[in-house]
């Protein structure tokens, strides 16, 4: 006997202003009750063109609106864009080491501030809203120091094409190192009030598993691919600017609380991750040399014709930057490869069959965020 | 106070509505009052837990915060979503304030302090905080909003499934006193901490545990806060209110939150007892109870701002897979219990002893913890010395 | 059943490592900068009131952009370094030493109290704070650090017409374009009377040769 009671899916709209969307990101949910039947993500509310932008600016004139294309890591950013452009005009090795070991301590720097906002985030989609403080405390000495650096807090433009604006302040070392033993026992705490917490851990674990295949399949990158237990990162396979100098490991995930490459891979990770960007900016604090921070740079830059693709590790992966030069004053060509974009084509996929409650542990583990995704 | 009145001239029958009149009055006024300071308190408390001052600006050390909010709210304009059930969506919040303000009956502020000492009074409390449920759902599926509707249905998938496990473990302590009348619970009780109905028993911990537990997800605190679950659900049920009938709603949660307190203050923490040599003040014995119910909603605070959320399965599978079995040993246990040890009275008081005592380990041991954090904390960053290169 | 037990314990164990971190955390100091009472401004001064260890506001901080008109010579690097073309600069030819500072006196350089020496002025000097992103090219391309952050922060306007910073006042405007007339005048003068010279002198050599 065929049940005369119909049912059908219910659909819900989660965004573009949803508190766990952080920012603007809309999913068009199809659920059956709780359950998630089939999940349309839709992008671009926060698209405003940086890349056509980008045709209209100078060389170095775009280099604040790389801030703004992932404006938690805008030092990696700068970093990414200015290493192209250098690569492009085939000055590469012109630059001063003293610079090299500033940008990579500040893109660094910016890196474990970046994961602290992840985690942190994280957590207060799964209703802990404390250690997401404590975790935007901790952020706030590294924007203290880079503010230092810099003058800014969250825009840095700080790195240019050719070096690094201007030399760090004197107390900025000893301060960085100070910050770095204190954060080091203190994110291990922070740690322990959340990470290792059972009710946490069973809500990330074997939670929207991507296994190694389709990890590779959908493209991942950065942490979201090494939490499925791939072990790639361009600091590592190919080395940029002084990190072939610099001992440091990628920690995958493992499985450590169910399956592998499910959420809480991915998210101790990051976690594992922020203990490497540690010892790499203490290797540098060590090594690094004293000298020029800037190369000679003409004030109108106009690299010769052709184009380039530059990939560095930022915090959400490999981003890459694509520029095509006519030889003007202004790129011909950018095209900006993020991993935001990536990590949000394989929600349709992974969120189904799965609560509404994990679409939003899935969000916070991948890592998405709104600008970079729509730049 | 009927006595008073009708010595001013009234007649037993207005004398009787007046002094109802006024008593309900003082309690609402007292609900409002509590209800207030406790989000004040609460938004402190968190504020020092996550290393930030809290709301310190109106009033001195922010004390009047709460009254602005209330004012804020008031004065908001009061929306109902278009196409929403008009009649339901209005009457929803006063379901919740009801069900909330109905406890205040049997409340025993104190030995002796209390409005109607019913004989049935733990079953009148259990019963009553049932309307909760319904003001909930109400407005879930009244508000015409998708998300309060699963709001809503959480809610009620919550606390229907939280009450059998509290009911059960509340069994523990009326085997023990006897009796179901809260100023009865509370009299079967000492003022030392080993008297306390929670020391009495090894199975009246495990009750107190299920009950707590319980109560907290009945009272939709985290880390069972799903029904307005705020990154999921956006604000659940509430989502769709605004002004005064938003006032309500947030009143009675924070006030359910002094329910709570109350009742596991009253039936496992010793009430407001005092030692024999002090019987008899009654304010002293008020300040007791709201001491210890000033403690128990400082914890229920803590837990609030230091765990996460269970998921919706994970919190069904919590009440029925390990609370309720949890609740059938304590009751079976307990009866048990009773019945080897109903003669010898001196083993009983040792084992309570014992019970405190490890009570008062464990605490020891978190004070250490306790105190390893707040040197981890205190590891220096941006101090002075570190500002030469 | 293991797993069952496990889940208890582990439950228990986390939430009370978790619930002595946050307990401890209430007894540590707090970071909460008390913004209109901690005056902010450096290290020194927030060092005054606030308890906590977060920093002031550092030297090079980025703030609202303030020009120095001696120092300007109204080359309009900045204006071309501008990403987005938020500084807008229209300039005359005059010569700055003629200015004065309203009481006679010639406008000084505000660094060096030397007399600014210019031959080109600017009669006008708009930056849009509300379109600006602070990212400092416009600093860093100046020549002569004319063009500066302030560590300003606060700016709340009424409309954002308010918001664009005119640095170049209406009077300063009037007596640059008065000044760059006579400029004008003087060079015509002296042009007309160099011409009538040249005539003159053609004319006397016309007359010799004749
Ligand atoms: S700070 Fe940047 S945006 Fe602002 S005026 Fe200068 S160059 Fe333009
Ligand atoms: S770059 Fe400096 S000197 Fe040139 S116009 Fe701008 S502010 Fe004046």
């Amino acid at each position: 006997m065929t049940s005369a009671l119909k049912t059908e899916y219910l659909t819900i709209n989660m965004g573009p202003q949803h508190p766990s969307t952080h920012g603007v990101i809309r999913f068009i949910l199809k659920t059956d009750g709780e359950i998630i039947y089939e999940c349309d993500p839709d992008v671009g509310y926060l698209h405003r063109g940086i890349e056509k932008i980008a045709e209209s600016v100078t060389w170095q004139g775009f280099v604040p609106y790389t801030d703004r294309v992932d404006y938690v890591c805008a030092m990696n950013s700068n970093l990414s864009y200015c290493m192209a452009v250098e690569k492009l005009m085939g000055m590469e090795t012109e630059i001063p080491k003293r610079a090299e070991y500033i940008r990579v301590i500040v893109s660094e720097l910016n890196r474990i501030s970046s994961h602290a906002v992840a985690i942190g985030a994280a957590d207060m989609d799964m209703g802990a809203f404390t250690p997401f403080v404590h975790f935007l405390r901790e952020r706030e000495h590294i924007n203290d120091l880079l503010e230092m650096a810099c003058g800014a807090r969250l825009t840095y433009n700080y790195i240019c094409i050719g070096g690094v604006h201007n030399d760090l302040p004197p107390a900025f070392l000893s301060k960085t190192a100070e910050f770095l033993d204190h954060f080091e026992i203190v994110v291990e705490q922070i740690n322990r009030l959340i990470s290792y917490n059972q009710i946490f851990i069973k809500r990330f674990a074997n939670v929207a598993v991507v296994p190694p295949k389709m990890a590779i399949d959908y493209n991942l990158v950065g942490p979201n691919l090494r939490g499925s237990g791939i072990k790639f990162d361009v600091r590592k396979d190919k080395p940029y600017s002084v990190y072939s100098d610099l001992d440091f490991d990628i920690p995958i995930g493992s499985g450590r609380a169910g399956t592998l490459g499910d959420c809480y891979d991915r998210y101790m990770v990051r976690v594992e991750e922020i203990r490497e960007s540690i010892k790499i900016i203490r290797q540098c604090l060590k090594q690094i040399p004293a000298g020029e921070t800037k190369a000679i740079v003409k004030s109108t830059i106009k690299p010769p014709k052709g184009h380039v693709y530059f990939r560095t590790e930022t915090p959400r992966g490999d981003t890459g930057y694509f520029l095509y030069s006519d030889g003007k004053t202004s790129p011909t060509r950018l095209k900006i490869r993020t991993g935001s974009f990536t990590g949000m084509s394989i929600i349709p996929e992974i969120a189904r069959g799965v609560f509404i409650a994990d679409l939003v542990a899935i969000i916070g583990s991948l890592d998405i965020v709104a600008p970079e995704l729509d730049r | 106070m009927d006595a008073t009145l009708i010595s001013i001239g009234l007649d037993p029958l207005t004398a009787k509505i007046t002094s109802m009149v006024i008593i309900s009055v003082i309690v609402l006024l007292a609900f409002v009052t509590i209800g207030g300071i406790l989000t004040l308190v609460e938004r402190r408390i968190s504020g020092f837990m996550q290393s930030r001052l809290g709301p310190n600006r109106v009033g001195p050390q922010g004390a009047l915060q709460w009254v602005a909010d209330g004012v804020k709210l008031i004065l908001k304009e009061d929306l109902i979503p278009e196409g929403a059930d008009r009649k339901l969506f209005r009457i929803a919040p006063y379901f919740c304030l009801v069900g909330i303000f109905g406890t205040m009956v049997v409340f025993p502020w104190g030995k002796g302090v209390i409005v109607a000492d019913l004989n049935v009074g733990l079953f009148y409390f259990i019963s009553i905080t049932a309307l909760v449920v319904f003001g909930v759902l109400m407005a879930g599926w009244s508000s015409n909003n998708k998300w309060s509707l699963l709001g809503g249905m959480r809610a009620a998938a919550q606390i229907v499934s939280y009450e059998i496990p509290v009911g059960m473990s509340l069994l523990v302590p009326i085997l023990i006193s006897g009796t179901l009348s809260m100023g009865g619970i509370m009299a079967s009780q000492g003022w030392l901490p080993w008297e306390w109905m929670v020391f009495k028993s090894p199975f009246a911990v495990l009750s107190f545990i299920i009950f707590f537990i319980g109560s907290l997800a009945e009272a939709n605190r985290t880390p069972f806060d799903l029904p307005e679950a705020e990154s999921e659900l956006v604000s659940g049920y509430c989502t769709e209110y605004s002004g005064f009938r938003y006032a309500v709603f947030f009143l009675s949660e924070w006030a359910n939150l002094f329910v709570l307190g109350g009742l596991t203050t009253s039936v496992f923490l010793g009430g407001g007892n005092l030692p024999g040599a002090l019987e008899g003040f009654t304010i002293l014995s008020v300040l007791v109870y709201l001491a210890k119910v000033a403690v128990v909603i400082f914890v229920v605070i803590w837990l609030r701002w230091t765990l996460p959320r269970f998921r919706i399965d994970q919190l069904m599978s919590l009440s029925w897979k390990y609370l309720l079995p949890g609740a059938f040993i304590a009751f079976l246990g307990q009866a048990a219990y009773m019945l080897l040890t109903q003669h010898t009275p001196i083993v009983q008081s040792i084992i309570a002893v014992l019970m405190f005592l490890v009570f008062v380990f464990v605490l020891i041991r978190f004070g250490l913890k306790v105190r390893v954090s707040i040197n981890e904390q205190r590891i220096p960053v941006n101090s002075p010395a570190s500002n030469v290169s | 059943m293991g797993a069952y037990f496990q889940n208890i314990k582990d439950g228990f164990t986390t939430a009370f490592e978790g619930m002595s971190i946050s307990f401890a955390t209430m007894f540590v100091r707090k970071e909460t900068v008390q913004y209109p009472e901690v005056d902010i401004s450096s290290n020194a001064t927030i060092a005054e009131k606030y308890k906590g260890s977060l920093m002031g506001m550092p030297e090079n901080y980025r703030g609202i952009l303030d020009v120095d008109l001696s120092l300007c010579t109204a080359c309009q690097i900045c204006q071309k370094a501008c990403p987005i073309d938020c500084i807008v600069i229209d300039n005359i030819k005059c010569d700055k030493t003629k200015l004065s500072d309203g009481d006679g006196s010639p406008v000084l350089n505000r660094f060096t109290q030397k007399e600014a020496l210019k031959t080109r002025t600017v009669t006008r000097f708009d930056i849009n704070a509300a379109k600006c992103m602070y990212c400092g090219l416009c600093e860093k391309a100046c020549p002569t650090s004319a063009i500066r952050h302030t560590n300003q922060f606060e700016m709340n306007r009424e409309s954002q017409e308010e918001l664009i910073l005119r640095f170049v006042s209406d009077d300063v405007k009037a007596t640059a374009e008065k000044r760059a007339s006579e400029i004008e005048a003087e060079a015509a003068a002296k042009k007309a009377a160099k011409a009538k010279k040249a005539q003159e002198e053609k004319a006397k050599e016309k007359g010799a040769e004749e």
